[in-house]
């Protein structure tokens, strides 16, 4: 397929998300049709060229020198293209349910369809600085998203959001000069761009800097201790929680990680340093510490925001194992926690717009009143805690086998750490599915006169992923052996 | 299709089928009338009496019809769901299939004062299919697969009441065995990479190449599984929920999970230790000594915990944990003549608990007595009831001829024959101690039972409207009373069968 399609894509969700707010629509219904339209269409185009992927590299201006803004696909821009493209659609159909109670749709519309095309741009760039571009301008087109409410809280929630993206940003800054500086050029090329000769005796100052542009992309993963953004932003409609801060903004953190460790870095020159085992000592806190505040949590859709934050960190933990398995274990759980959070949100989300409840005490009994969603909550908890035979199983499976083929002390504490976590998962999952078939003897259904199930605007996602989970799950080995044959080029 | 799938199959998908109606039946709850309702719960128990007894008929015929196996899919390439039918498995899943079948007619008659019989009944078959894929698992993640549903499927069981104290047993029952599990798969993980295969083969299959160098590391993993396992079998240090779990259930429910679902417990660490790990890997070791210990700890600690509780289905929880670590003990000694009693005391306790429990229930649903000093001059009214008490707290105590005599003389044995140092004097003096401790909160709940004593008034006691229970419930109890003795008086070829086993392994 023709390079020119690569910018198409990226565009085209652009452009149709900034006429939103200015066409004339006649009725709601034109506009959801006109936005669905645009986004099934984009992702129709982005699933074609993922399968007749365009070889050459399409340079769209250049900056000074040999510095330009430049896509390419490759595998790796492969699968978060299509966890991007695949979720996209669903995603906004239940948005159009959803935000019939928040207003100003037209506004919000406008920034979520535009965020799509920007995620696509991280996905198909062909240089750092392209990605360090798209990056930022991420983290602006989702600002006004968290602000959506307008309420004190929200205001603060984005201003936290921005100021922690903004500085972690600066250092992944740091990261991209140094490589411009030491690397034979800028391109994303496996198994890494730095040159030995021009580093010299400066190793050390390079494992530093890693370590900084390391952090400072892992500041949208929201690994401790930069993750207090994420359960703040918590405040934003459920569509934006669930798909930008479940999946497209904080995995575009991990891709970004992935690129800069394996494609910039490259594994020859960090792994078995201390620059690796600094980064595993925090990604393991951090899976702890994400389940632990889960726990501790009340609040429903900040306690899926600070499992989330653990869950990134298992795709972390892959990642810094800096081997062929650990690379097939993070991309798996990338793919798959998608999946299995995505839905989960979605749950919460239909709780809060059907019954106005926020709180984890508030859902006594409702399990009764919306049999379905609750019973796509439990399956999705059930995923995320690793019950074999849904999707958490085969990535945890993946993410152990590195650990053991690793066999260093920390990646065995890390291995136990992912454990610890499940069980932790467990609890904080299980006790919101109890809760909501089993509220007590004496409960008063009265109370909850009038609940019902949401459309099937809503429901119909929710069925769709509760789908996909089983099929990853009983059937992942088209995804893993695509997994093995990326990363191949892993030493 | 094959026999096997077919006897997994129709239990889940029939309970399955139950759990999603009585959904559907709160979404438009109080539409039906009391006659209506009637001729639904007659229905429903006729369904899911068919349903159980021709599972239990498919579940033995593919069990003792020749050898069976099937891979039914690749969860990953390397990892395949795989069923095989061996000798162990045909043993386990009989006494499961008698055992489930006996509490389920039991409870069609027990369940009227309960409500939400169809959420029940489907959580039951749902976890009578689980477990007999369980049961007929050939590789150790397809085990891990069953295993995982069969507590969740099972915690709606221990919730049914819905009782603030039944939720929070549920959860901690969900905990705990989730953390069992974890510590189980830590464990997985390991053997995955030093083991040729993680299918069940007799006597192991760790690849002594990759072990070497590596054997602190593999044991702290099969360790950790022993632990974890045994958070089911409920084996020291993480026993605490069994005793708060199984009591509050409804009784039919307590009966299975204390006769049969312990036992998967039982059933994980046979497979690890003897199918994966191999005997000969952990004899000798620390491991070996750590797994007696622990196992003698909860021996005694169960017994006597049992002796001084006084809510009657409490103390039989913990005499549940006493005594299935004497399975426990006698697995540890890795010495045939003491599996063997192991593998025997396995199929005794699950008849004669479920028994128990099933008595228990009786005096619940008839007259609401749950404590045990309530059940003074009870035999006077009830005398069946009450003899088949009996005949289990005797088979259950080990008293000659009934059955817990044969498999404790079998651990015993064994237990003296077995080269682990002092513990070979302290083990069977435990199982003693504890036998004499069984007998004291069994059998004066007998005698207090039979003789009240001459100033006994039964107007004050309420027993004067007192009836036999129904034969519905009272069926059940005696065929699994008889069982108990019988299963005493002609052991022969059960032990048989069982001793074939326990050689094969060692």
């Amino acid at each position: 397929m023709n390079s020119v399609i690569m910018p198409i894509v990226i565009l085209l969700p652009i452009f149709c998300g900034a006429l939103v707010p200015v066409l004339p629509f006649k009725s709601r219904r034109q506009m959801e049709f006109y936005i669905e339209t645009a986004v099934i269409l984009n992702s129709v185009l982005v699933v074609c060229m993922l399968f007749h992927r365009p070889d050459e590299v399409f340079t769209m201006f250049r900056l000074t020198g040999n510095l330009s803004i430049s896509f390419r696909l490759d595998d790796l821009g492969t699968v978060f293209a299509a966890i991007v493209s695949l979720l996209w659609p669903l995603a906004s159909l239940y948005a159009f349910e959803y935000m019939q109670h928040e207003g100003h749709e037209k506004v919000f519309f406008m920034f979520y369809t535009m965020t799509y095309g920007i995620t696509l741009g991280i996905a198909l760039s062909d240089d750092i600085l392209t990605m360090y571009c798209f990056y930022e301008m991420l983290t602006l087109i989702t600002l006004p998203l968290i602000m959506h409410t307008l309420s004190r809280n929200a205001i603060l929630a984005s201003r936290t959001y921005l100021y922690y993206s903004l500085g972690g940003a600066a250092f992944a800054f740091i990261g991209m000069i140094f490589i411009l500086i030491y690397g034979d050029n800028s391109q994303f090329i496996p198994g890494g761009v730095l040159n030995l000769v021009k580093i010299g005796n400066k190793g050390n100052t390079l494992l530093l800097v890693y370590v900084l542009c390391f952090m400072g992309f892992s500041v949208k993963t929201a690994m401790w201790p930069f993750g207090a953004w994420l359960p703040k932003a918590g405040v934003a409609p459920t569509p934006v929680t669930a798909l930008l801060h479940a999946v497209a903004v904080v995995k575009a953190g991990a891709f970004a990680v992935i690129r800069v460790t394996y494609y910039s870095f490259g594994t020859e020159f960090l792994k078995g340093t201390w620059a690796q085992n600094v980064l595993m000592v925090f990604v393991i806190f951090t899976i702890v510490y994400g389940c632990s505040r889960a726990l501790k949590e009340t609040h429903f859709k900040r306690r899926l925001a600070y499992s989330t934050m653990s869950n990134l960190s298992y795709i972390l933990f892959g990642v810094v194992l800096m081997s062929p398995a650990g690379l097939v274990g993070a991309l798996s759980h990338m793919i798959f926690h998608a999946v299995m959070k995505i839905s989960s949100f979605f749950c919460a989300g239909a709780v809060i717009c059907k019954t106005e409840k926020n709180y984890i005490h508030e859902l006594d009994g409702l399990g009764r009143k919306m049999p379905v969603v609750f019973t796509v909550f439990t399956i999705s908890g059930l995923a995320l805690m690793g019950v074999p035979g849904l999707p958490g199983f085969i990535s945890k499976w993946n993410l152990a086998k590195a650990a053991v083929l690793d066999g260093g002390t920390l990646a065995v504490i890390g291995m136990g750490a992912l454990l610890v976590s499940a069980l932790l998962t467990a609890i904080y999952m299980m006790t919101i599915s109890v809760r909501a078939f089993f509220p007590g003897k004496n409960f008063n259904y009265q109370k909850l006169e009038g609940v019902k199930e949401p459309g099937i605007q809503m429901l119909f996602p929710l069925l769709v992923f509760v789908a996909a989970m089983f099929v990853f799950g009983l059937h992942s080995q088209p995804v893993i052996s695509a997994l093995t044959d990326l990363a191949a080029f892993v030493k | 299709m094959s026999l096997i799938l077919l006897s997994v199959f129709l239990p889940t998908v029939s309970g399955i089928l139950l759990v999603v109606s009585s959904f559907w039946e709160h979404l438009k709850a109080g539409t039906a009338t009391e006659k209506r309702k009637k001729g639904i719960l007659k229905r429903l128990h006729l369904y899911v009496g068919i349903i159980l007894i021709f599972t239990a008929l498919l579940a033995l015929a593919a069990a003792w019809t020749g050898e069976r196996e099937i891979t039914l899919f690749y969860l990953m390439k390397d990892i395949p769901i795989y069923f095989k039918v061996d000798n162990l498995g045909r043993f386990f899943v009989t006494f499961v299939s008698i055992v489930w079948v006996l509490a389920g007619i039991y409870s069609f008659t027990y369940m009227k004062h309960e409500r939400e019989e169809k959420r029940f009944f489907g959580c039951y078959l749902l976890v009578y299919g689980i477990l007999i894929a369980l049961d007929f698992s050939g590789n150790l993640v397809t085990f891990y697969l069953f295993y995982e549903l069969m507590t969740l499927a099972s915690v709606p069981l221990v919730m049914h009441s819905g009782m603030r104290e039944s939720i929070m047993a549920g959860l901690k029952y969900l905990f705990y065995s989730m953390c069992g599990a974890y510590m189980g798969l830590f464990g997985i993980f390991f053997l995955y990479r030093y083991c040729d295969t993680l299918s069940f083969v007799e006597g192991g299959s760790l690849n002594a190449a990759l072990v070497s160098g590596n054997e602190k590391l593999l044991m702290i993993a099969v360790f950790s599984m022993l632990i974890g396992f045994g958070a089911k079998a409920g084996m020291f240090p993480l026993h605490a929920w069994l005793p708060t779990a199984h009591p509050v259930a409804p009784s039919p429910a307590s009966a299975v999970l204390s006769g049969v679902i312990v036992k998967s417990g039982v059933l994980a660490m046979i497979r690890v230790v003897f199918y994966v790990a191999g005997a000969e890997f952990v004899r000798g070791t620390w491991i070996q000594t750590a797994w007696m210990i622990l196992s003698l700890i909860t021996v005694f600690m169960g017994s006597m915990l049992a002796y001084r509780e006084k809510v009657f289905k409490k103390r039989l929880a913990y005499s549940t944990v006493s005594q299935v670590s004497y399975i426990l003990f006698g697995l540890s000694l890795l010495q045939p003549q003491a599996m063997t009693g192991a593998l025997l005391h396995t199929v005794f306790h699950a008849f004669i608990k479920c028994g128990l429990f099933l008595t228990a229930g009786i005096f619940i649903f008839c007259c609401g007595k749950n404590r045990v000093e309530e059940l003074k001059g009870i035999g006077r009214k009830m005398p069946k009831t009450l003899w088949c008490f009996t005949f289990a707290s005797l088979a259950l105590i080990g008293i000659p001829p009934a059955s817990g005599f044969v498999s404790k003389w079998h651990l015993a044995q064994g237990a003296l024959g077995a080269p682990v140092g002092i513990l070979r004097y302290i083990g069977p003096a435990v199982l003693l101690v504890s036998a004499l401790l069984t007998a004291g909160y069994l059998l004066p709940i007998v005698m207090n039972g039979f003789f009240p004593g001459t100033d006994f008034d039964e107007k004050k006691a309420g027993n004067a409207e007192l009836k036999e229970a129904p034969a519905g419930m009272l069926i059940p109890l005696m065929i699994l009373a008889g069982l108990s003795l019988l299963l005493g008086i002609f052991p022969s070829p059960l032990t048989e069968f069982v001793s074939r086993i326990a050689e094969t392994l060692m």
